[in-house]
């Protein structure tokens, strides 16, 4: 069986991605499992999708636990733990990335010693979430890596998950996808299907006993104020709103009133500033700053530049 | 302490009114709704300090009763039938919670068809929510189960919502001679509500009954409260040792009836039970080795208790007032289950299905269920499934079913 | 106004109550008018919640509130604020707990539960003069759920459960006029776009006592189709083409804080949001373009 996992963010187009794989499985006589896996997905959020296929019928469910492919469509989930892309990760697994970087600045980065593979589709793009075709390219890419799916077959497949958008749209994810099937021409084969865990010799999984908590502890309350704070949803941004504080009016009624999530706050001497572990990058504060003295610059930009995150 | 004639109803207020509750959200339903007028009555008169405010329907009335208890007052409300199966949404909520309370159900069969009599369907739907239930078989019982369910409800190893269930008509509607305890007394067996710290206050902020994301976290908070459900179990042995103390009167978590010596035994639960209790005299009159067990809690189930009562004994005849469809009867199904591969524990079960809708169950097919029982005991093995229905009662149907124009070829009634 | 602390926009609050780190979407407008109600509710609050996008509000262990809540189901919440109103009253009735312990008791839901099937309940609660507030986040859809349909969506929307070449077929239910039969103490219409009309309700909502109503337009980039930085100044267009009037329901009377003039045409509002986008592609519904303005005029002649 291959087990295959879509790393993205939401709005990268990873359901259709994975569809598109799912379907040109299917093509090619597979029996196929293909599910996006919500939590709270929001644009920007990270989330996952899974593609299985086998010859035989598929009766596994759920997560999969030790995936044979992992693409990721976005580089800069990968050092977000709650992406959970190195998840299941063994030396067989191969590591399929959309980046500038080279294979080898990730193996060493994540001190992987399994295949790495980069698909060249980013430029350098300002924002993730304008790359439209970068769930057509992993999809191209994943179908020559497996090595089961031919050319014809990912492009029925393509043309049969995006038969409502018009023909310009269908063709660009089309040549998207296409491109990327030929570039991984020499490791065509190189996802292999790993077998099942063995019965007898399996890791013993450590059951406890629940132990009676009483209602003050195990009734689903928070006791406290504002823990909210804690979860930086400043990781879903991709492009970063900046105050030229050269040009800002410190009219902080505006800006900080009409941020949605509280994260622009106001000090004594009346100076707005952005809070970037919440900052989700909506940009309204830009749109409506009288003073045009906002700034968005991309997310990775900022990193680059020392910015904080 | 005196002594009076109460319906079931009066006794339930009696209930509330003696473990001076706070808060009553209302809903009218036959046949609880003399509760509710007894209460608002008291309070209109300044018997009791005591807030009723009538909600618009009995889902809105369970949220208030949580919503109260959450807040950290003491609750009651009552409820039947489809009324309660109209707050099933909030029964499982509101267990969840973990916000005490006591909700008196008086138990009214199932639509459709509709019908205002008794039987256990409504009661026993709820058994998955986390309520935990008692179940009475008199008057008395309904009053001193109430007293009891607050103690239950709110112990510390509990904390989950109590339903003491009453049959309508056989109980709601029937005086019997009932024992007002004295207040004070009470007031000490049943003591103050402790809140802890879920409640409302400005000066502790909570959120309280907040979404998770993930089976692991949902799992620990599902579990937790079972794992206070079943302590209900103990904590129920302690409050009724207690009672019976305090006020003389024991009431068991399964109540056994000359069952000592028994070989055959009945299983039955709520009002019709007492009916048993006398088919087990006249048997026993005449040279049978039976007896009663009448389980009052339901949930928790008391596994334990009986697997203790029926060691050794040759046959059970469970009698169920309600109809799980496509399965059957519900406390079969359950005793069952609690029998199963116990080695010292092992008696043929056999089952009936009886009452439902308030049909009665007469003296004779009480003795004739025992027969039926003996032979299974004899064999070795249960018959099927049987429902109580004389040829009587369809020869009724058929002449019912001629008026409503409905063809039946085989007795040629065709209009 | 002259009573009002809030007479300029200067005089808005400067510190946010509302924890950051909510999972709502970026841009999120219901977000955008709960937390400036937030700064001005305070935290001797409880919310009451029912069902919709704000249950994410709060997920555990993670809540953004200072003061209190409590999630109740979709059908409910004000019957949930009616046992804490009555908790809290008897609390303080039988000094079990002190004054300084009472909370604000606010009923919050989004317009699925508002206009459907929370009605019922929050028909009952005015009626029983229960002192409590609520507010309505009303981004015209089911969210949560994808943004199917609701008793709130405007005629000739996209939604979920409407793709079809007209949108929705049906109209958005009058629920200000219905809150306002049951004759509350208070009923206003706010937009998160325009913060100093929002501030002096909720100031004058917090001050009466009984059921005040409070309903606020929430663009929603998700279930609208625009980007999330045009959420303010959509609300504005909202305002400003006669669409969502900003209006007050007190001393039985209807009074509108905000009486737009020289109305741009309302496909300027509409031409903004992928929801309408049918009505300009592949061509111009004129039909049912000039429907929709003629039914913002009617109202707009009908005020005047």
């Amino acid at each position: 069986m291959y087990r295959i996992r879509y790393h993205g963010r939401g709005g990268q187009g990873m359901k259709t991605a994975s569809r598109i794989l799912g379907t040109a499985f299917f093509l090619e006589g597979f029996e196929v499992q293909d599910a996006l896996r919500y939590g709270a997905e929001r644009r920007g959020a990270p989330i996952f999708a899974y593609v299985r296929a086998s010859r035989q019928p598929i009766n596994v469910r759920g997560i999969i636990r030790r995936p044979d492919l992992v693409i990721v469509a976005d580089d800069t989930l990968v050092s977000i733990p709650a992406a959970g892309v190195l998840s299941g990760l063994k030396e067989w697994t191969i590591l399929l990335i959309s980046t500038t970087e080279t294979p080898d600045v990730w193996k060493k980065r994540l001190n992987f010693s399994g295949q790495v593979l980069k698909l060249p589709e980013v430029a350098e793009v300002e924002d993730r979430l304008a790359l439209r075709f970068v769930g057509s390219a992993c999809t191209g890419a994943a179908a020559r890596l497996v090595g089961v799916i031919s050319r014809d077959s990912l492009e029925e497949a393509v043309r049969e998950e995006l038969t409502y958008l018009g023909e310009g749209v269908i063709q660009k994810n089309l040549d998207k996808a296409l491109e990327a099937y030929d570039l991984m021409w020499d490791h065509a084969g190189a996802v292999r299907e790993a077998g099942e865990i063995p019965a007898d010799g399996y890791e013993k999984p450590e059951w406890v006993e629940l132990p009676f908590e009483e209602a003050r502890i195990s009734a689903p309350a928070i006791h406290g104020a504002a823990t909210s704070v804690e979860v930086k949803t400043g990781l879903w941004r991709t492009m970063r709103p900046v105050i030229d504080y050269g040009q800002c009016n410190r009219c902080w009624w505006v800006c900080s009133t009409f941020c949605p999530d509280s994260a622009i706050s106001v000090d004594e001497q009346g100076t707005p500033h952005i809070g970037y572990k919440h900052c989700k990058g909506c940009m309204i504060c830009v749109a409506q700053c009288p003073a045009h003295a906002i700034q968005i610059i991309p997310e990775h930009q900022a990193e680059i530049a020392g910015g904080q995150s | 302490m005196k002594r009076a004639l109460l319906t079931g109803n009066k006794a339930a207020a009696w209930g509330a009114r003696l473990a001076n509750v706070d808060y009553v959200p209302a809903f009218p339903i036959t046949p609880q709704t003399e509760i509710i007028e007894t209460i608002a009555n008291w309070i209109d008169q300044d018997e009791m300090d005591c807030r009723m405010v009538t909600l618009e329907s009995e889902h809105s009335m369970l949220t208030a009763a949580g919503a109260a208890a959450a807040t950290g007052v003491r609750v009651f409300c009552a409820t039947s039938s489809q009324g309660l199966l109209y707050a099933m949404e909030m029964l499982y909520t509101v267990a969840g919670w973990r916000a005490p309370f006591v909700l008196v159900n008086v138990s009214r069969g199932l639509a459709a068809p509709i019908t205002l009599e008794p039987d256990h369907n409504d009661v026993l739907a709820a058994r998955d929510s986390g309520f935990l239930q008692i179940h009475c078989s008199a008057c008395q019982e309904v009053l001193d189960s109430t007293l009891i369910a607050y103690r239950l409800a709110e112990d510390e190893r509990v904390r989950l919502p109590v339903i003491v269930n009453m049959d309508g008509f056989y109980l709601s509607f029937t005086r019997e001679p009932v024992q007002i305890p004295d207040t004070k007394i009470v007031n000490q067996f049943v003591g103050e509500f402790d809140p802890e710290n879920i409640r409302f206050s400005a000066s502790a902020p909570v959120s309280q009954a907040v979404a998770v994301l993930g089976g692991t976290p949902y799992s620990y908070f599902r579990y937790e409260t079972h794992l206070a459900a079943l302590n209900g179990l103990a904590v129920y042995d302690e409050i009724t040792e207690e009672f019976a103390n305090t006020f003389g009167r024991r009431h068991d978590a399964v109540e056994a009836y000359r069952t000592e010596d028994a070989e055959l035994v009945f299983v039955m639960m709520g009002s019709f039970a007492t009916k048993a209790i006398d088919a087990v005299d006249g048997l026993r009159e005449a040279g049978w080795a039976v007896g009663v067990l009448r389980p009052r809690l339901l949930r928790p189930f008391p596994a334990d208790h009986f697997r203790r009562a029926l060691a050794g004994k040759r046959g059970v005849a469970v009698i169920d007032q309600n109809l799980s469809m496509g399965k059957g009867g519900v406390l079969h199904t359950e005793l069952a289950s609690a029998l199963y591969a116990s080695a010292e524990c092992s008696p043929v079960v056999v089952s009936f299905i009886g009452g439902l809708g308030g049909r009665d169950i007469s003296l004779e097919e009480f003795y004739e269920m025992a027969s039926v029982a003996r032979k299974a005991i004899e064999e070795g093995c249960a018959p099927p499934p049987r429902l109580l229905y004389t040829r009587e009662e369809l020869r009724e149907v058929r002449k019912l079913q001629a008026i409503a124009n409905v063809e039946r070829e085989e007795l040629g009634q065709k209009k | 106004m002259s009573e009002t602390r809030f007479q300029r926009r200067k005089d808005l609050p400067s510190t946010h109550l509302l924890g950051t780190g909510t999972p709502m979407c970026a841009g999120c407008g219901g977000l955008e008018a709960i937390h400036q109600i937030y700064d001005i509710l305070g935290e001797k609050t409880v919310f009451i919640n029912a069902a919709g996008c704000m249950t994410m509000l709060s997920v555990y262990p993670f809540t953004p509130f200072r003061g209190s809540w409590l999630y109740t189901a979709m059908a409910s919440a004000p019957a949930g604020a009616q046992g804490v109103r009555d908790g809290l009253d008897v609390l303080l009735h039988k000094q079990r707990i002190e004054s300084e312990e009472d909370l604000q008791v606010v009923v919050l839901t989004g317009d699925g539960s508002a206009y459907g099937m929370g009605l019922s309940a929050t028909s009952s609660a005015i009626e029983r003069g229960l002192d409590f507030l609520y507010i309505c986040y009303d981004n015209e859809g089911y969210g949560n759920t994808g943004q199917q349909y609701s008793a709130a969506t405007p005629h000739g929307a996209r939604t979920a459960t409407s793709k079809g070449p007209r949108g929705f077929p049906g109209y958005k239910k009058d629920l200000f006029a219905i809150w306002a039969a049951h004759r509350p103490a208070y009923v206003a219409t706010v937009v998160g776009a325009e913060p100093l009309d929002l501030a002096r309700k909720i100031e004058k909502a917090k001050s009466l006592k009984g059921p005040r109503l409070i309903m606020a337009l929430s663009p929603c980039p998700t279930g609208w189709h625009y980007d999330p930085g045009e959420s303010v100044a959509i609300g504005k267009l909202a305002v400003r083409t006669g669409c969502w009037p900003l209006k007050e329901y007190v001393d039985g009377k209807v009074v509108h804080t905000k009486v737009p003039h020289q109305r741009p045409p309302i496909e300027e509002y509409l031409k903004r949001q992928g929801r309408f986008s049918h009505l300009f592609q592949p061509e111009r519904n004129e039909l049912l373009l000039q429907e929709i303005q003629a039914r913002v005029d009617g109202y707009w002649e009908g005020v005047i």
